[in-house]
């Protein structure tokens, strides 16, 4: 009884999980492959958002008289899914940045008294003045946005830089 | 090497040489894939710098299938040679 069992399963339960060095070399091989295949993607991914991304055409978002000094606005640029804030420092000088924050993309809020752009999900601290980072985990500063004023009205548009 | 030392041995030398050097580019790739991921999000860096990336990895990628091809090649001659 014994033997016929042993006839049928012949490879004992220690050897079930051994990988042979073809099917271990194969392995390295394809996450290799893998690692290739996820650089070309994201190389790809930053080429078609380069050539294929909406035009810098320039938006109107708030009215001059809208926001006061020290006061925000709240807006979404290009797209429905990209918030934006738009803040004026002072009477003729208005910034505008991207509203995630580039640590885990929570929302940031102005803080008119320190000037600065709080994150307030892990404490980053952002320059209201330019949107570099001043303190917690952004190593990054917030995308800005080119801003002018026309016919009583505050525009933004991409940044050259942005686009480049 | 010494014919008394058992293929299987040997071979293992052969595996482990090929391994260290293919973890170490594995550990390039990697790198190189987080850069290129960091510069998906940052609009700040330029593209050549992930189409740079991109290359790198890519020659990384034919350099791994190449070690792995050496080593199948070594195993088979060595097959061969005690067939």
């Amino acid at each position: 009884m014994s033997s016929s069992w042993r006839q049928d399963f012949p490879v004992p339960s220690s050897e079930d999980s051994y990988v042979t060095r073809r099917e271990f070399a194969k392995f390295m091989g394809l996450t290799s492959l893998a690692f290739f295949a996820g650089t070309f993607a994201s190389a790809m991914r930053k080429l078609v958002l380069r050539f294929m991304g909406s035009p810098s055409s320039s938006v109107a978002v708030a009215g001059i008289e809208e926001i006061p000094v020290g006061g925000y606005k709240l807006f979404r640029y290009p797209s429905e899914n990209d918030p934006c804030i738009l803040l004026r420092l002072a009477e003729e000088k208005f910034v505008a940045f991207d509203q995630r924050c580039t640590h885990l993309s929570c929302p940031v809020y102005f803080n008119a008294a320190k000037s600065e752009l709080v994150c307030p999900c892990h404490e980053g601290f952002f320059s209201a003045a330019d949107g570099r980072p001043v303190a917690g985990p952004p190593k990054r500063g917030l995308p800005q946005l080119t801003v002018t004023t026309n016919k009583a009205q505050v525009w933004v548009r991409r940044s050259t830089e942005e686009n480049a | 090497m010494s014919p008394k030392v058992p293929i299987r041995n040997r071979l293992n030398v052969v595996l482990q040489m090929v391994t260290v050097l293919i973890t170490a580019i594995l550990l390039g790739q990697l790198w190189l894939f987080t850069i290129t991921l960091d510069a998906m999000e940052n609009t700040a860096v330029s593209i050549t710098v992930a189409l740079a990336a991109t290359t790198c990895s890519m020659v990384a990628c034919a350099a791994v299938w190449m070690l792995i091809r050496f080593f199948l090649r070594t195993e088979r001659s060595e097959a061969g040679e005690h067939a």
